[in-house]
């Protein structure tokens, strides 16, 4: 299939020397740049790095950096498909060590979080370095009910942020990112999602996540959740059908790492009153599309949830991660539209959302929760893989 | 009585198969015999004429369901051609990456609706050779009208209206349903319901105007019907809703305003949830 070169040419910039590390930074406000400039160059005072950037030049001469021409990014809130595709072609082009790709909002990285990425990539020994951060409050639900517990779960890896904005790679891992990104279909070329965890289990590569504190995480431009939920689920699940042959085979997991205990988080707890009416909307109009996904003991569940007191409201891990894989199988099945699908897993979602909220304001971590749910679905696994295999077998 | 029903019907087979004009083999009426003779006369006849308008017509059923069978046989043997074809040449993975459209996403493989459409245009082949054939052999075979005939062809195209038209009620239905719920819109299976009801009368009303039955007053009783609920719904809206339909365009209005900034400007402010999905 023929695809469009997005990258532009870079002209006289190529060179045969080694570069020790090429840094693609998304765009931001000069100021940032030049404090994010700064902190590169205070890590890497004696290494030789690229930057590669849409950002106009700074105004400050940095000794140990070469400012190379990027182009437009087309996503605001996630690496798309093009950054690996220029990344990979800069780092064959400067026969670079290591690649960092700082996804929007990156400025907020401190030193020690960028020596930690740029240093994991650079020893040789880690092909994929993903940032821990540090969450809001509630924040990046997406990724914590669902996107990080199928992950743990089939991919038998740990790393907390999946979809993180920011990597540390190895050329060969940018590599096979790179090509994954050309084989996408044209129009997802360009707002598509590549999900670098799967590629690097399913290649056997290293990867680790390292903890790097606090970073506002950019949101995407429509705050739509009936969207954002749609795309990041929907990609997923094709990427988990695409890569069935390999989580069906029993892995072993790294061990667990440790939690810290978290203060109780009250202040979502207004809205949850309005998430579980939704929920229960839902289930007295979605029922009939619901049934055609769910089995009879997982409906019989969602049945005395809708009945219960949203200060009550609390769904069982086991429950969810029985409805995200039996959605997961209907997906795959094309049981009914799979835009039909993932729109009648939104009201579910909110309901998971409710439970959580609920469950931090009584006194439970958020980390905590996450860990038990992602067990939840480690545990729950066997089910999945006999459904995957034999789906009319199991009814009840 | 049997002994006399099997002589006719050997006098009728010998009769269509000389091809000549069908006469009954006694007088209608004659002056000197009894009432009940004549009553039993009449009966035969009548008999004579409904067993050689079935026979006349049974070539003209054998051959329709011969072309069926045939064509069914060959949409069998080629869609089965075509699944390994497809299967050789990896055609489900070549559409995934050439990319069909976002919101088209069937409840089978590419491969499989190639597979079910190859097959189904064969049997319709032979539905309409069928026809073909059984109206020739009919039209041969007997100079009597047959008023139901036009519409036998008619109702394979009217069959095929039904279908499609029940697939897009229940598709939209659903997309409906899904979408008024997951935006909080009030009475959702109400909308649903309407929607897919709407869909299936436009259905119906196609399919009647294809079989020509009713003429007018389909295209009448439709347009009253459909009207009469569109002019409904925009009073509903109009009158009842005036001031959420205001809201809304403001609302719109307002976000429009907000994503036009201009570049270098400050990001627009986050959701004022407390709570953050991504």
């Amino acid at each position: 299939m023929a695809t469009a070169d997005p990258i532009p040419e870079l002209g006289s910039t190529r060179t045969l020397a080694t570069t020790d590390l090429v840094v693609l930074v998304a765009s931001m406000l000069p100021e940032n740049f030049e404090s994010l400039l700064a902190r590169l160059t205070s890590v890497f005072p004696a290494a030789d790095v690229v930057v590669a950037t849409e950002n106009p030049a700074p105004a400050q001469q940095y000794s140990s950096l070469r400012i190379a021409a990027a182009p437009p990014a087309t996503s605001s809130w996630s690496l798309s498909p093009g950054n690996y595709v220029h990344a990979w072609q800069l780092a064959e082009e400067h026969n670079s060590r290591g690649i960092l790709l700082l996804g929007p909002g990156s400025d907020s990285l401190d030193a020690p979080a960028l020596q930690m990425l740029g240093s994991a990539v650079l020893s040789g020994s880690i092909d994929l370095a993903v940032p821990r951060y540090t969450l809001p409050p509630h924040g990046g639900m997406i990724s914590s009910s669902i996107v990080y517990p199928l992950t743990r779960a089939l991919f038998a890896t740990r790393i907390r942020f999946p979809l993180a904005p920011d990597l540390g790679l190895s050329p060969r891992m940018v590599q096979r990112l790179a090509l994954t990104a050309q084989r996408l279909p044209q129009p997802e070329q360009a707002e598509g999602l590549l999900w670098p965890v799967n590629e690097a289990a399913v290649a056997g590569f290293a990867m680790e996540d390292f903890d790097v504190g606090l970073r506002p995480l950019p949101q995407p431009a429509d705050v739509d959740i009936n969207a954002i939920l749609v795309r990041i689920t929907g990609s997923l699940f094709s990427n988990i059908e695409a890569k069935a042959a390999y989580w069906q085979r029993a892995r072993r997991m790294p061990p667990p790492r440790e939690i810290p205990p978290q203060q109780p988080i009250t202040d979502g707890a207004s809205e949850v009153p309005r998430m579980v009416e939704s929920f229960r909307y839902a289930y007295n109009n979605l029922l009939e599309i619901w049934s055609l996904v769910l089995p009879p003991n997982s409906l019989l569940a969602l049945k005395r949830l809708s009945l219960m007191a949203p200060a009550e409201f609390r769904m069982p891990d086991s429950l969810w991660a029985r409805i995200v894989y039996d959605f997961l199988v209907a997906y795959r099945l094309r049981t009914i539209n799979r835009s039909h699908l993932l729109g009648a897993f939104i009201p579910l979602y909110r309901g998971w959302v409710a439970s959580h909220m609920n469950l931090t304001a009584a006194g439970m971590g958020a980390e905590a929760h996450i860990e038990t749910l992602a067990a939840a679905f480690e545990a729950d696994k066997p089910y999945l893989v006999s459904r995957w295999r034999w789906p009319d077998r199991f009814t009840a | 009585m049997i002994r006399s029903l099997i002589h006719s019907m050997i006098s009728l087979f010998a009769i269509v198969l000389q091809q000549e004009r069908i006469t009954a083999p006694f007088p209608l009426y004659s002056p000197n015999e009894s009432v009940w003779r004549q009553m039993s006369q009449a009966l035969h006849v009548s008999l004579y004429r409904v067993l050689a308008l079935l026979i006349g017509v049974l070539p003209g059923i054998l051959a329709f369901f011969v072309a069926l069978v045939i064509f069914a046989l060959i949409g069998k043997l080629a869609s089965l051609i075509l699944r390994a074809i497809l299967k050789a040449f990896n055609f489900d993975a070549r559409i995934a990456r050439t990319g069909a459209p976002p919101d088209w996403t069937p409840g089978t493989s590419p491969t499989a609706i190639a597979v079910r459409v190859t097959f189904w245009v064969f049997v319709f082949l032979g539905l309409v050779i069928g026809v073909s054939a059984f109206d020739t052999s009919y039209a041969v075979g007997s100079a009597l009208t047959f008023s139901l005939l036009p519409y036998l062809t008619r109702s394979v195209g009217a069959v095929v209206i039904l279908v499609v038209g029940t697939v897009i009620a229940r598709f939209l239905a659903r997309s409906v349903l899904i979408g008024a719920v997951n935006a909080q819109v009030p009475y959702a299976r109400f909308l649903s319901l309407g929607v897919k009801w709407l869909v299936l009368v436009l259905t119906a009303a196609m399919a009647l105007a294809h079989l020509e039955v009713g003429g007018v007053i389909v295209e009448l009783a439709f347009s009253i019907l459909f009207g009469g609920i569109v002019l409904t719904l925009a009073l509903a809206v109009g009158l009842g809703s005036r001031h959420l339909v205001s809201r809304s365009i403001e609302t719109q209005l307002e976000r429009t305003e907000r994503t036009a900034a201009p570049p270098g400007a400050p990001p627009p402010a986050p959701p004022p949830e407390t709570f953050r999905h991504f």
